[in-house]
């Protein structure tokens, strides 16, 4: 009996995979579709990105507060205060700038997106469109995909300056680092390529696949508020696995 | 199409923001701007050992960071490390008969490339050599050799660690 | 309009023929057939459960049978591209239970949605037309409104206005007197037959509200078990005698229809059985 409820539970979750990629070449094959309705992108884009703004840059900043206090500690036990700069800016661009923003994205836009797709379902709206001639995916998802892949990058941009600024202001004012040395050995040792840009990879990575969990999710909510309640909540928990599991492989490949 | 929508601008903005951000990053926070600020020469440089130097290093004058590492490689038949430097162009006044040590900043920071002006008057130009080099100082060997000559204890303990040791790390 | 209408002008406008549906492995349609004559309005009647719903979305094309055919306008709708059955629905309006109105938009933009998405037309045509559509359903003073400030009854007449918005061939009206007061539901009743003639509009609709339908309904087809049962003008169908009409009509809460849900037997489920 358990045996079988364990594999169906292992086929289901292979199936949501298997339907989750469908879904993204629908996505994908609808997209040249969906720049006809330009502005329904560029207003999803405001949607997401500004839903997204005020925690994120929040949380940027206390990140890096956060980060160049317990980094400090820890290199003063060595004597390498110096190095505070370059370590917060390493840390933030490398690894938290693009995970911590994508499950604040998670958390923020990608559940707003799915509760709104899935209540356009439920309330038929999705299907009034297809009824209207309309293809929902070019119109509905598409457009709020295309807004994901591109909110996301810039708002890990602003993440990241937020928290240079916090690690700035708790190393520097505070702690009494001293100001040339923080900016010196930073601009000595960040890389242009390797550290930013390849961080703005991450987070394009991340944008594609939170925004696809939070679109497939929300079209394939049940068309009741349980439903929508439930699928919302998969958003979030699938969203951070998938990131952390993609920034580990992202990691190993990139450096 | 009368009207443009509130959203636009915001919209806009959105983008504006994110961009000046990675505008700011890319110019306050990495050396791009030294970087691209004008061409440099390469140089090459003969170490029996690197320690932990790194590609993107710093080179140095009097501590002033004149241009950075460009490659490290083993040279093959002479098992000797050839790093290669990139030297800033506005720096051409290298003596050639100067000298390469690796250094660490601080007891367990980073290491650099350190130059030495010699008296010359002949200049170093690119893809010359600087023949006259100081292998980076190993922490471990230093502690060996302090294990095996003045240690308290016996001799023979430290010395049988410290190859394996100077190979590992970093 | 293309020639292909007035080819088929004399026949049904849509056919059902032998309809077999099954869904989540429950049977839905067992060999259905139907025709709605143009320019009629036909209502579909039967008990809940009984697929009135999917019915009408196997004349969009949204629902795929098992077996048998659905012609719409000659064109056998599982047989059509993506393309084709967009150009189709283009055609048909449809009304949702619950309006289904896009709540992004206001009520003017609503009424406008298909128009600006199929047809690239001037502000002023576009303006014009969608004023025409919401005078004709009387809300041309509601067109800032947004769909979160409607009463139901509002709702659907604004989801009405959008579905004849492109002048269509066929509306189909899936329980549009649920959950409305008597002058909503009479405002309703009113359009459909306003829209059936003055502008020839067929109608399919399916509904439960006897009384109702008796006001507006040429002909009425009663499904049950996935069969078609009984059929007729609705005061003919009042007076047949069949176990199906009678329950249905005249309420009755036993019949053909059971009260039961199928169940092993009671009293071996109690334990009194030996």
């Amino acid at each position: 009996m358990n045996a079988i409820l364990r594999r169906r539970w292992l086929l289901n979750g292979i199936a949501q995979i298997g339907e989750c990629g469908l879904f993204f070449l629908d996505i994908l094959v609808a997209l040249p579709k969906s720049l006809r309705h330009f502005r329904e992108t560029c207003r999803q884009v405001w949607f997401v990105g500004a839903m997204s703004l005020v925690i994120v840059m929040t949380c940027g900043l206390f990140v890096g507060m956060v980060l160049a206090l317990q980094l400090y500690y820890t290199l003063s036990i060595f004597g390498g205060t110096a190095a505070l700069g370059t370590v917060v800016a390493l840390s933030l661009f490398r690894e938290l700038g693009p995970v911590v923003t994508a499950l604040l994205f998670a958390g923020r836009a990608g559940t707003a997106v799915t509760a709104e797709i899935g209540l356009m379902r439920a309330t038929d709206q999705i299907e009034a469109m297809e009824m209207m001639a309309v293809d929902p995916i070019a119109y509905v998802v598409a457009p709020r995909y295309l807004a994901g892949v591109i909110a996301m990058p810039l708002l890990m941009c602003l993440f990241n300056a937020l928290g240079i600024l916090g690690g700035h202001l708790v190393g520097v004012t505070w702690l009494g680092v001293d100001n040339g040395t923080f900016w010196g050995n930073m601009t000595s040792t960040v890389d242009l390529w390797k550290d930013i840009i390849d961080g703005v990879w991450k987070s394009l990575a991340f944008g594609a696949v939170v925004t696809l969990i939070a679109v497939f999710q929300g079209y394939n909510a049940p068309p009741t508020s349980e439903g929508v309640a439930y699928s919302t909540t998969r958003t979030v928990v699938f969203s951070a696995i998938v990131i952390l599991a993609v920034d580990f492989v992202m990691t190993a490949f990139l450096t | 199409m009368t009207s443009r929508p509130s959203y636009a601008i915001g919209t806009g903005l959105f983008i504006l923001l994110g961009f000046a951000a990675l505008a700011y990053l890319a110019t306050q926070t990495t050396s791009v701007a030294n970087v691209h600020q004008g061409h440099s020469y390469l140089l090459k440089a003969r170490f029996s050992n690197i320690g932990q130097l790194k590609e993107r290093a710093p080179v140095k004058i009097a501590g002033v960071r004149v241009g950075s590492v460009q490659s490290v490689q083993l040279e093959r038949g002479k098992m000797d490390a050839l790093v290669t430097l990139a030297i800033d162009d506005k720096y051409d006044d290298i003596p050639d008969d100067s000298g390469a040590a690796i250094f660490t900043s601080g007891l367990l920071g980073d290491q650099y490339v350190g130059l030495q002006p010699g008296g010359s008057p002949d200049n170093l130009k690119n893809g010359d050599e600087i023949v006259l080099t100081q292998s980076a100082m190993q922490l471990e060997d230093l502690i060996g050799k302090f294990l095996v000559n003045g240690g308290p204890k016996g001799s023979s303990s430290g010395s049988s660690t410290s190859p394996k040791s100077a190979s590992s790390g970093g | 309009m293309p020639a292909s209408i007035q080819s088929f002008e004399a026949g049904p406008l849509v056919q059902v023929r032998d309809l077999h549906t099954r869904l989540g492995g429950k049977m839905i349609f067992d060999g259905l057939s139907l025709d709605v004559p143009r320019g009629s309005v036909t209502a579909i009647m039967g008990p809940s459960g009984t697929g009135k719903t999917t019915l009408l979305r196997h004349v969009t094309g949204q629902l795929r049978a098992e077996s048998g055919s659905v012609h719409v306008n000659g064109e056998d709708v599982a047989r059509l591209s993506r393309n084709a059955l967009f150009a189709l629905r283009e055609k048909i309006g449809f009304l949702f239970q619950n309006s289904a109105l896009l709540t992004d938009f206001n009520v003017f933009e609503n009424v406008a949605f298909p128009l600006r998405q199929h047809a690239r037309l001037p502000e002023v045509l576009i303006r014009n037309i969608v004023l025409t559509k919401l005078q004709a359903v009387g809300l041309r003073g509601a067109a800032t409104l947004m769909p979160s400030e409607l009463s139901g009854g509002m709702a659907r007449r604004v989801a009405l206005a959008r579905a004849i918005v492109f002048d269509p061939m066929l509306i189909l009206y899936d329980e549009p007197f649920v959950g409305l007061d008597p002058i909503a539901l009479n405002q309703v009743l009113r359009l459909i037959s306003t829209l059936n003639k003055t502008l020839g509009i067929t109608s399919i609709l399916v509904a439960h509200e006897l009384a109702a339908v008796r006001r507006v309904a040429d002909h009425v087809y009663l499904i049950a078990n996935g069969k078609l049962v009984a059929q007729g003008a609705p005061e003919e169908l009042a007076r047949q005698d069949s176990p199906w009409t009678r329950q249905f009509f005249g309420g009755e809460a036993d019949g053909p229809v059971p009260f039961h849900y199928p169940a092993p037997d009671y009293a071996s489920e109690l334990g009194f059985a030996r």
